[in-house]
């Protein structure tokens, strides 16, 4: 193919991809309309005396947006300007450092195992049992082991999210293709090169594919420790809001962590997006 | 430059064992193109694979260059296309292509001179920064074939290197192949399933029985070079050696039945 006929073909895809962007730019407004419909329905509904007194549309419940936001408010710029803020960063601190800790040493025993068949057959019972394990069950022994502070946290984002990092990293590295790696030794690669040219980063394209799970899952595992045993942090928030049965501080809590997992799934979607851009499954259209 | 001596190759699966490839001898000279046809299951990439030092024959030797070859050890400057190229998709076209050279620790400078050119040899200037999925096929395996010979290979061998291409792309490349070795002048040893193809491009042509498989026909393609991939199929003597290899391969193709060729391959 010329470069000509390469550029032509590039702009019917840009046409394309014009008119594609256009179907998109509307998306942003269907979801604001979805989430005013939400918010309006839980608005109105629990102002309705009939509904508060049969069902569960009680704000003493469910509480009620107005009453959220007036929270919201009140920790940030309000009343009690000031208290959010510690807790938010204590949980958002251990969930990236588990991430990272996670991310970290589930490459390098997901790259370790994939090299050395009879070291991955010999450990395999032990991390398929280790896996299917409900991890949460473990955390009351991480909390106690490691106290009421951020490192139970960090342990317990670790524990969730290494095997999820680990899989992919080993499955990764195991399905490289042989061609790709005989190719490269007729290139005259050294073992050493081979590891640091071709294992390496086939892998970490595996791991990096992991990452926008593996933060949403850390930011669970980090909440659940925080519910279990600590003094600061969104869950401990929430746990604190129950002993009062205060539903409105709950709801306020948990706004917080969803926008905080949009925004670090959003984060981990970009970087993946930034590091795999070589790989067709960013650049379709 | 490469010397196969009475190649055998077994395989033992329990108590069972197949002979894939039952004495093959053959040397080709410097500078030559051999190509190998035969049916599927004939043990052509098993050659290959023996030649680059990837898979041990079970009796017999064989020596590149003079050299023994070692299992496991690739000989030196020799390159291998395979049919599926074997680009690394995180890297874009140039570096693909200096890859080699950097493995060799070469000097920067020297390396962006040396890809600069090959690109311009494969047609493929103004593509440096692509990444390997935004190419054809072909644009792949020119890649591909590109990256080998920044290595300076003085052995080339070719795995059905064309063998997924469309028939026009497919062409296109033998030509560039052509010119290619007719100005480097590499030892060529390529296993196709495309008669045409082997004759078009080939000094000689080695025709395998099926398994246990040995040497049926080295038949020697006397049609002047350079060639024309275009207008070499259009000459008499074209015509000449297709009839006289395909009297010996259509026999053997008849002998064994295809299904069988698929079982038999051993996973090399």
């Amino acid at each position: 193919m010329t470069a000509q006929a390469m550029n032509a073909s590039d702009a019917v895809g840009a046409a394309s991809a014009a008119s594609a962007i256009e179907r998109r730019s509307r998306v942003p407004l269907y979801q604001f309309a979805l989430l005013a419909v939400l918010l309006g329905l839980w608005e109105v509904l629990t102002r309705v005396p009939y509904l508060i007194k049969n069902t569960f549309l009680d704000p003493f419940f469910i509480s009620r947006p107005s009453l959220i936001a007036q929270q919201l408010w009140s920790w940030t710029f309000g009343a009690r300007a000031g208290f959010l803020l510690p807790h938010l960063m204590s949980t958002l601190a251990a969930t990236l450092l588990g991430l990272i800790v996670a991310t970290v040493t589930g490459f390098l025993v997901g790259l370790l195992l994939s090299q050395s068949p009879t070291m991955a057959k010999t450990l395999n019972p032990f991390i398929v049992g280790l896996n299917s394990l409900p991890r949460i069950a473990m955390v009351p022994l991480i909390t106690m082991v490691f106290g009421l502070g951020l490192l139970a946290k960090v342990v317990t984002a670790w524990f969730v999210v290494f095997f999820l990092i680990f899989f992919n990293t080993f499955k990764g590295s195991i399905s490289i293709e042989k061609h790709l790696l005989q190719f490269c030794q007729t290139l005259g690669a050294t073992p050493r090169q081979l590891m640091w040219s071709v294992r390496v980063p086939s892998a970490l394209a595996w791991t990096f594919a992991a990452l926008p799970n593996a933060i949403s899952f850390s930011l669970v595992a980090v909440v659940i420790a925080e519910f279990v045993g600590t003094t600061k942090g969104m869950g401990y928030l929430i746990v604190t809001a129950l002993s009062t049965l205060n539903a409105t501080e709950m709801f306020a809590a948990i706004t917080v962590l969803g926008l905080s997992g949009l925004i670090l799934v959003a984060i981990a979607e970009r970087i993946e997006r930034r590091l795999l851009r070589w790989s067709p499954q960013f650049n379709e259209r | 430059m490469i010397v196969l001596d009475s190649i055998h190759k077994t395989y033992r699966s329990g108590a069972t064992s197949h002979t894939a490839i039952g004495n093959v001898s053959l040397t080709v000279n410097a500078g030559e193109f051999v190509s190998i046809v035969g049916p599927s299951g004939c043990g052509k990439s098993t050659l290959l694979n023996m030649i680059a030092g990837f898979v041990a024959p079970s009796a017999g030797s064989v020596r590149v260059m003079d050299v023994a070859v070692q299992p496991g050890q690739v000989p030196k400057r020799l390159g291998y296309l395979f049919q599926k190229d074997a680009v690394l998709p995180w890297l874009t076209v140039e570096q693909n292509v200096g890859l080699g050279m950097r493995f060799a620790h070469q000097p920067a400078a020297k390396i962006r001179e040396k890809v600069s050119a090959l690109l311009g040899l494969a047609n493929l200037r103004g593509y440096e920064k692509y990444f390997p999925y935004q190419l054809s096929g072909g644009m792949r395996q020119r890649t591909a074939l590109l990256m080998t010979l920044a290595c300076d290979p003085a052995v080339l061998l070719l795995d059905e290197p064309f063998g997924a291409l469309d028939s026009h792309t497919k062409i296109n490349l033998h030509r560039e192949l052509h010119d290619i070795w007719r100005q480097l002048r590499q030892t060529i040893v390529m296993v196709t399933h495309d008669l045409d193809e082997a004759v078009a491009l080939s000094d000689r042509v080695i025709v395998l029985s099926g398994p246990p498989s040995r040497i049926l026909l080295d038949r020697r393609i006397d049609i002047a070079h350079p060639r024309d991939p275009y207008v070499v199929r259009e000459t008499e003597q074209f015509g000449l050696h297709l009839r006289a290899l395909w009297a010996v391969l259509g026999k053997e193709y008849q002998r064994i039945p295809d299904s069988a060729g698929q079982t038999l391959e051993p996973a090399a």
